[in-house]
C-alpha cells in the first residue's frame, strides 16, 4: 500500500518541535510519512500539509516567500488540498493581516486579522478557553464542543462569512477559534500544546481526513 | 471563557527538581522528568521550570533536561534562570521551551526585551519580576532577593510590557517560601498597571491562598512546595477553585 505523504511546514516561525513529535507518534505503526517542508515542494507529492505558526502575520509571510514556500502552498490549496494551520498558520489563509504592518495572506478564506476590540482585555488571549461549535464534521466532531484548547494570540480572524467558521470562542468578544472551507482547517488555538483533546483533534485530522 | 492557570513551578539543578531556603539546606525532591509528566497527566494547565544554579557545568544537563520534558508533556513550558543574552533565549527554545523567562538580564540590560521579543515574538517572552518592599517603597531585586536595584516595582512591569514582554512572572520576595499567601496587594498594583498576563508566585500554603491570587487579577497562579511535597494535588486545588466560582479547565 502506498503511504500518504504529511507535510510539516516549517516557516521559522516557532518551534516545530511538539506538533513534530505529535505527528510521529500518531502514525507510527500506520500507512504514512512525515516529511519536513523547509523550501521549495512539490505540492502533488503530498496528501496533507500542517503549517504551525507563532509570532507575527507579516513575519511568517515574508518567511515563506524568502524559503520559496508560498507558491506551491498557494498551488496546494487552490487543489482544495488537505491542509490544516495552527495559530499564524491559521491566520495567514485570511485576505490581509494588519499586525505589525498590513500585509497579504493567502486569501483561501476571505476576512482580515485583526486586534481584539476591546481595549480593556488583558492581551495576549493566553490560557485554555472554550471552544463552541457550529457545526461539526469527521474532524471535528462533536466530541470537541465546550472542550478546552490553549491560545496565545493578539489578533482574531475578523470579516469573516460565518459559513467559514466551524466554532467560536468567547474572549471580550465571539471569535472564530476553527475555521474551514472545504479540505482547509485553521485552528487559531494550539492543539500541540493542549494536551489529550488537542493530540486527539491532529489525530483525527491525520487518519479520518 | 478564559480560564485561571494553575502552574506547578519546578526549582531545578541538572535533572533534579530541589527545594532550598537561600541556596541552603538544598533538598532533592525528586527527578524533573519524572515530576513533570506527573504534573502533565494530572492537570497542570502549563509548567514551569527554573534553572536555580546556572553554572557553566550545569547548564549542558539542565538543557538536556528540558529537551527531555518538551519531549513527554504536551502543556506549555516555560523555562527560565540563568538567561543571560540572546543565544541562551534560542538554546532554551531549541530546547522545547514554548516560552523563556528572563529576570536579572532583563533589570541590568531592558533592550534584551525587545531584542528577544522582535526575534522570537512576545508570546515566548516572559519577564520575571521579584519584587520586595524597601523602605515604603516597593522595589525591584535580583539575586534572590539579595540585591536591592534602584527599578520601582510598577514602574518596571509597565517598561517591561512597553518594550515587548508577553507575559509578568511576578514574584514577591516577602511572601515567597513563607506559605503564607500571595502577596496580594503587590499583585493588584502590578495587574492594575499593565495589560499583558500576570502570573502570581510566591507564598501559596493554603487552597484559600489560591482564590485570594486570582482576586488578584492574576491569570496564572504558580506554586512549587504545596505541590511537590503532596499538600495538595491540582485537580483538588481547581475542584475547591470551581467551588468559588473561578473558571478552572477540568
Amino acid at each position: 500500500m502506498k503511504k500518504k505523504v504529511i507535510g510539516l511546514i516549517d516557516g521559522q516561525s516557532g518551534n516545530i518541535g511538539s506538533i513534530n513529535k505529535a505527528i510521529k507518534d500518531i502514525i507510527k505503526g500506520r500507512p504514512y510519512r512525515l516529511k519536513i517542508i523547509k523550501g521549495h515542494f512539490n505540492y502533488a507529492s503530498f496528501d496533507k500539509i500542517i503549517l504551525p505558526g507563532q509570532g507575527a502575520y507579516a513575519t511568517l509571510m515574508s518567511n515563506l516567500k524568502k524559503l520559496k514556500i508560498i507558491k506551491p502552498l498557494q498551488e496546494y490549496l487552490e487543489n482544495n488540498s488537505s491542509y490544516l494551520g495552527i495559530c499564524v498558520g491559521m491566520q495567514i489563509l485570511s485576505d490581509w493581516g494588519y499586525e505589525d504592518k498590513i500585509t497579504r495572506g493567502l486569501g483561501v478564506i476571505s476576512g482580515d486579522i485583526k486586534k481584539f476590540r476591546n481595549k480593556k482585555l488583558i492581551i495576549p488571549h493566553m490560557g485554555w478557553n472554550t471552544i463552541n461549535l457550529n457545526n461539526d464534521d469527521t474532524i471535528i466532531t462533536n466530541s470537541f464542543d465546550k472542550k478546552d484548547f490553549y491560545f496565545v494570540h493578539s489578533y482574531i480572524f475578523q470579516n469573516i462569512k460565518k459559513s467559514d467558521v466551524l466554532a467560536f470562542t468567547l474572549y471580550g468578544q465571539k471569535f472564530p477559534s476553527i475555521v474551514k472551507k472545504g479540505n482547509i482547517y485553521g485552528v487559531q488555538f494550539h492543539p500541540e500544546k493542549s494536551h489529550k483533546h488537542g493530540l486527539n483533534l491532529i489525530k483525527n485530522y491525520i487518519l479520518k481526513s | 471563557m478564559l480560564k485561571t492557570r494553575i502552574i506547578p513551578c519546578l526549582d531545578v539543578i541538572k535533572n533534579k527538581v530541589v527545594k532550598g531556603v537561600n541556596f541552603k539546606n538544598i533538598r532533592v525532591m525528586g527527578n524533573a522528568v519524572e515530576m513533570a509528566k506527573y504534573y502533565s497527566l494530572s492537570g497542570a494547565d502549563e509548567l514551569c521550570m527554573l534553572d536555580i544554579n546556572a553554572s557553566y557545568q550545569n547548564r549542558k544537563t539542565f538543557i538536556k533536561t528540558v529537551e527531555a520534558i518538551a519531549k513527554v508533556i504536551n502543556i506549555p513550558l516555560t523555562v527560565g534562570g540563568g538567561v543571560s543574552d540572546l543565544s541562551d533565549i534560542t538554546d532554551l527554545l531549541n530546547a522545547g521551551a514554548d516560552k523563556v523567562s528572563i529576570n536579572s538580564a532583563a533589570v541590568k540590560n531592558p533592550k534584551l526585551i525587545r531584542k528577544a521579543s522582535l526575534r522570537h515574538g512576545s508570546q515566548c517572552i516572559v519577564v520575571a519580576i521579584d519584587g520586595k518592599r524597601h523602605k515604603n517603597k516597593m522595589k525591584v531585586v535580583i539575586k534572590g532577593g539579595r540585591e536591592i536595584t534602584k527599578r520601582e516595582l510598577i514602574s518596571w512591569a509597565k517598561q517591561v510590557q512597553l518594550m515587548g514582554a508577553g507575559e509578568i512572572l511576578m514574584t514577591s520576595m516577602d511572601t515567597d517560601g513563607v506559605q503564607n499567601g500571595f502577596d496580594s496587594n503587590m499583585l493588584k498594583k502590578v495587574t492594575s498597571n499593565v495589560s499583558i498576563p500576570v502570573i502570581a508566585s510566591g507564598g501559596v500554603g493554603s487552597l484559600e491562598h489560591f482564590y485570594l491570587g486570582h482576586l488578584t487579577k492574576s491569570t496564572g497562579l504558580l506554586a512549587a512546595s504545596v505541590f511537590h511535597s503532596g499538600k495538595y494535588k491540582i485537580k483538588s486545588v481547581k475542584k475547591y477553585l470551581s467551588s468559588k466560582g473561578v473558571p478552572v479547565r477540568t
